[in-house]
Order: C-alpha cells, then structure tokens, then sequence
C-alpha cells in the first residue's frame, strides 16, 4: 500500500497543475455541500426555537402585521367573558420596530409576571425588572449589539438598564423586554394596544375557543383571533422544507463530483494511453491499475475535501464579522456538525469511487500494442 | 487425475512455435504480417532477429510476448501455451516469463530511474524496502546506481535504454524481448548497449531475442535468423557488420 500511494503522490506531482485544478474544482462543490449543510443546521436550530403554545391572540381584523393593529382597551375583558372558565388570563402587549445602536430591533412591552410564564421567557443571565427604566433583552440581540447585564441602552431619548438576558423558548424572534407601564410611559399609549393574548387553561381546547370568539358577533368584523401555534406551525412548517430543501441540495451537489472525477479521470485515461497500455504489457493486471485509479482519485477528493474546509472556515469568519445571516432579531447560526461533516466525506468519497469505477472498465480495452511502440 | 508433463521439445526449448501465422485486417484487406514461422530458442541464447521494416520482426515479438495473438499455428513459451491462454492468463504470463525493451525505452517520465525500475516489481506485488533493494542491484549490474534518482529527461538515450534494460531483467524473466533496442541511439551509445546485452547473457545467462537493423548485434549473436516479408529463415553465416 505505501508503494502504491508513493507512486500516486509521484504521479499527482508531476501532473501538477492538473492535479491542482482537479482539486479546486471538487473543493468548490465541497465547499457548496459544506455551506448547504451549515445552512440547513442553521434552518433547523431556528426552527427548534419556533415552538409556540396554546394561547390565543387578538389583533385588529385583517392585520397580519402587529405594528399595524391597534386594539382598544374593552376588548380583553370582553373577550375573557366570553369563556371566563377557559380563559385564565387576558394581557395587552405593545410592539415596537425601532433602530437601537443602530439595528432594527424589536421591543415588546408585556406584563412582567406574563414573560416567563406565558411567553415563556428563560432567564439565562442577570435578573428580571423591578421597576424604573430596566429591561431585559433576548441573547440574540445582547450578542448583536454586544449588551451584558449591566449595559446601559437609549431608547426613545431614555436610559434603560438591562437587568437581564433571556432566551426565547417560545417565540422565534430576539427581543427588548420591558414591562407595560414603562412601554406606555416610553411610547406615551395611555389607552390602547398592539396586540391582546388570551392564556388558556390547560384543559381549554384552544380549537374550539377560537371558534367561539370567531362566531361572537360583538367580535366579528373588529377583531381577528389567532392560535398562537397556527403562526408558529406555518412557520415551523416553512422552515422544515428550507431544511429538507437544502439537505437534498447539499447531497445532490456532492453528485457533482462523480462527473467530474469521470471527466477528469477519462480525459488523463485518453491522454496516457500508451502509458496505461505499457503497464499491461509489463505484467499489470485491470484490477491492480483500477485500484491506483482509485487511490489517486481518493487523495484528490480528500484533498479538497480539507481545502473545502478552509474555504468554509473563511466564509463562517468572514460572515460573522461582516455580513451576519438573518436579523439581530432571528439571527441564523451557521454551524457544521460533526455528523454532516462526516457524511459529506463518506459521500464525497463513495461519488469520487462511482466516477472512477465507471470510467476505469477502459483499462480493459486498451491496445497492448500502443504499449508496445 | 491425469498429470500434465513437459513435452520433451518443452523441457529442452525455452520457446516452442510451430506454423505461425498473423493476419491483420486492414480496411476489407487481410494483410498476412507472418508466414508460417517455425522457431526455437533455448535457455540462455542470444538469438537476432534482422529483417528490413516491415518485415513482421515486432509483430513475431509481441506474439513472443503475449502482447498479441496469432491468427493461427502452435506457441509455448516456457511451459504456457499462448495460443489458448486467456487474457488474464496472459497478463500473468508476461509479468512472470518476459521483459520487453523497446526503441524508444518507453520510461515514464514522471518517475526516476530507481522507480522505472521497480515498477515490473510492483505489479507483482512485492514489499517496498525489498523491491527498491532490487531495483538497486539491478542498476548496478547496468552501470547506472549513481544515477538512481534521474528521471528520463535528466538521462542521456544510452543511459536511458541501460534503465529500460534493467527494468526487463529486474524480474529475472525467461525471456528478455528487445525490439530495435539501438534503433534510437547513435553508435557509441549503441555500441555500448550491444555490449552490455552481450555481458548480460555471457554472465548471468540471461536469454535474448533482439529484433534490429543494426548488424553489430550479429556478432554476438548465439543464433541469427532473418525475416522477410513475414518469412522467417536461420541464417547459418551471420553477416558480420
């Protein structure tokens, strides 16, 4: 075997250039295959953190969007009444797009007891608002804008601590927390709100509240109701076939390779005939000639394969540092697990075999006599 | 089970043919490149084959080798019947019974001469160490060890055609098949080549059949025979150069 990969390094070094070319050019698509994985990881984890519960929210009817909503007061505790022994709790909460440290960034103004319990805020680091100008901000925008427990933030013209940093279990979107009445003072509502949510009891079923609330005539036409699920699912759902979108990608470009490996394997079989005829002729058997094919192909592919890796660790640098995927708000992580890793070399290996076993069935047919001039 | 045992022409003769004939196909036309040839050659002979070009010298030698098939007639070479071998059988054969040297060394030029050498190693499978131990010796039974790590670019035709001489005999075939072996070389170089195939043979016993214009090698020839238009026939006073 070390005879065997001493000849092959001997052959790839004389036919440099071409060596080389072959190289970068199975590099490229592992790279591709590398940076598709890295992005349906990226999908994945963002689609791990869209898990919404069984609340139900209110928005004005028709809206989507819930900076455009506009709700009045009654409608809560009207809507409460309506199920008073499903709905445990009803609170309002006050939506904000708004450029801090000069990102857009999202504040949500939210009952404070409500934020771990329905919204299902993890406190990760730092400690909840007690009153006066404090805030609590998602990891994803305190990594953004490079905020700890402690750092002072201007919004609207006022200085806000952050008290803490949370993790957003239940919403897919990085935040700035803080609690009504300070978003009320902040932004100067004293009547009316963005959007209303209705907590449920456990026993509730969300399905049927909602069509009882959609059926209410004192509702229809006014307001909207919404599973909070129902948007975190078509979400979920969005970002399960971007994954399942890029993971076919990721393999289907790795297919590349056995094209290439052929194309490049048959070219250096045409081109080095009478070299190939004259093996033949000194005693070399189809299969002992096919199995230096495949160490030679081998050595390539894995040699891109490590020059992919480069390449990608270049890309996830420079990306990071200036051109971060996504928003401050729903970053996209791009990360290479050990899995993917491992899988894209097996596969780059076994299209590499395929492109050189089809191609090297030409041993066979050579002419002994051109070995022979 | 019934035994198989050497003929008396096998165990006497190193090389056995009997009505040898080959046929080409050219386009619809059967070109006939052999007539009918008879040879013998004993171990350890020094046998020329001259005859003007195209007179079907290679072709009787790649038939020799098993590089080639003939159309008809009767062909053992050290035991092994060429004629019903399969492809395998004689790819086998030729890595085991012949070395072939050609006109113009057919080195790869990627390797060096040390590497050039041992390649005939390799397909045998053998160990590194061992084999590059052997490709050494080789070399120096042909006078090149000191230029080992030259690849054929760095060596001049002469020294060139000494490694694929050494690269034949690194084997220790039964047969060393050298087509036009000075047909590239100037006369010193081909003088020297002459001499060293004669050294090889007197010395070491190595047995030789030299297909060539160049009548220098019928003085040393042990046997000379000369064909023409496919029609070989012995030559019982070699034509001195």
């Amino acid at each position: 075997m070390g005879a065997l990969v001493y000849f092959t390094l001997r052959d790839l070094i004389h036919d440099r250039w071409r060596s080389l070319l072959t190289i970068l050019s199975l590099a490229v698509v592992i790279c591709g295959y590398l940076l598709l994985s890295s992005l349906s990881q990226a999908f994945t984890g963002a689609g791990r953190l869209a898990q919404g519960n069984n609340n139900l929210v209110i928005l004005s009817a028709g809206v989507i969007d819930p900076m455009d909503s506009l709700l009045d007061d009654q409608v809560l505790p009207a809507a409460r009444a309506s199920s008073p022994d499903q709905i445990l709790r009803a609170y309002p909460t006050l939506f904000r797009h708004m450029t801090i440290a000069g990102r857009l960034m999202q504040v949500r103004s939210v009952p404070l007891e409500e934020m771990p319990s329905s919204l299902g805020l993890i406190l990760v680091q730092g400690s909840w608002p007690t009153g006066g100008q404090q805030i609590v901000v998602s990891e994803e925008i305190a990594r953004a804008a490079s905020w700890n427990t402690g750092s002072k933030v201007t919004i609207y013209g006022r200085d806000f601590e952050v008290t803490g940093l949370v993790r957003t279990s239940a919403s897919n979107t990085g935040a700035i927390w803080m609690t009504y009445e300070q978003g009320q003072q902040l932004f100067g509502t004293r009547h009316g709100f963005q959007a209303g949510y209705l907590v449920l009891a456990p026993s509730a079923d969300p399905k049927k509240v909602l069509a009882s609330l959609q059926s209410d005539p004192r509702f229809s036409g006014s307001y909207s109701f919404y599973l909070e699920n129902t948007i975190s699912d078509s979400y979920h759902q969005l970002n399960h076939n971007l994954v399942t979108l890029s993971g076919i990608m990721a393999a289907v470009s790795l297919l590349a390779i056995s094209f290439g490996i052929y194309n490049s394997t048959s070219l250096s079989l045409t081109e080095r005939s009478h070299e190939i005829s004259l093996l033949r002729v000194m005693g070399f058997t189809q299969g002992r000639l096919r199995t230096f094919l495949v160490v030679r192909t081998l050595l390539l592919t894995l040699s891109a394969y490590w020059l992919g890796w480069v390449v990608l660790a270049v890309c996830f640098t420079f990306l990071k540092s200036n051109a971060p995927l996504g928003s401050s708000e729903a970053p996209l992580r791009l990360t290479l697990t050990a899995s993917a890793s491992v899988l894209g070399l097996g596969l780059a290996a076994v299209f590499s075999f395929l492109g050189v076993w089809l191609v090297s069935g030409r041993i066979a047919t050579r002419n002994l006599l051109d070995g022979s001039e | 089970m019934e035994a198989i045992l050497p003929t008396e022409t096998a165990s006497q003769n190193l090389i056995e043919a009997t009505g040898l004939k080959k046929v080409y196909k050219r386009g619809d036309e059967d070109v006939t490149a052999l007539h009918k040839v008879d040879l013998s050659v004993a171990k350890g002979e020094f046998s020329v084959i001259i005859g003007p070009s195209g007179s079907g010298k290679s072709t009787l030698l790649h038939l020799l080798g098993g590089i080639d098939r003939p159309t008809r007639g009767q062909l053992r070479v050290n035991g092994v019947d060429l004629v019903s071998a399969s492809d395998a059988a004689l790819t086998r054969f030729r890595r085991d019974n012949i070395g072939f040297v050609f006109q113009f060394y057919n080195l790869l030029p990627s390797l060096n001469a040390l590497d050039n050498v041992i390649l005939p190693l390799l397909a045998r499978g053998m160990g590194w160490k061992a084999s590059r131990e052997r490709g050494r010796a080789i070399l120096e039974q042909v006078g090149l060890v000191q230029r080992q790590k030259h690849t054929p670019g760095q060596l001049s035709g002469g020294e060139q055609q000494r490694v694929a001489i050494a690269r034949a005999m690194v084997l220790e075939p039964a047969v060393i098949l050298a087509d036009e072996p000075t047909g590239d070389l100037d006369s010193a170089s081909a003088g020297s080549i002459v001499a060293l195939m004669a050294d090889l043979n007197q010395r070491l016993g190595v047995t030789f059949i030299v297909a060539t214009h160049n009548l220098n090698l019928l003085k040393v020839a042990g046997r000379s025979y000369e064909l023409v238009d496919g029609r070989l026939k012995q030559s019982d006073q070699p034509t001195p150069a």
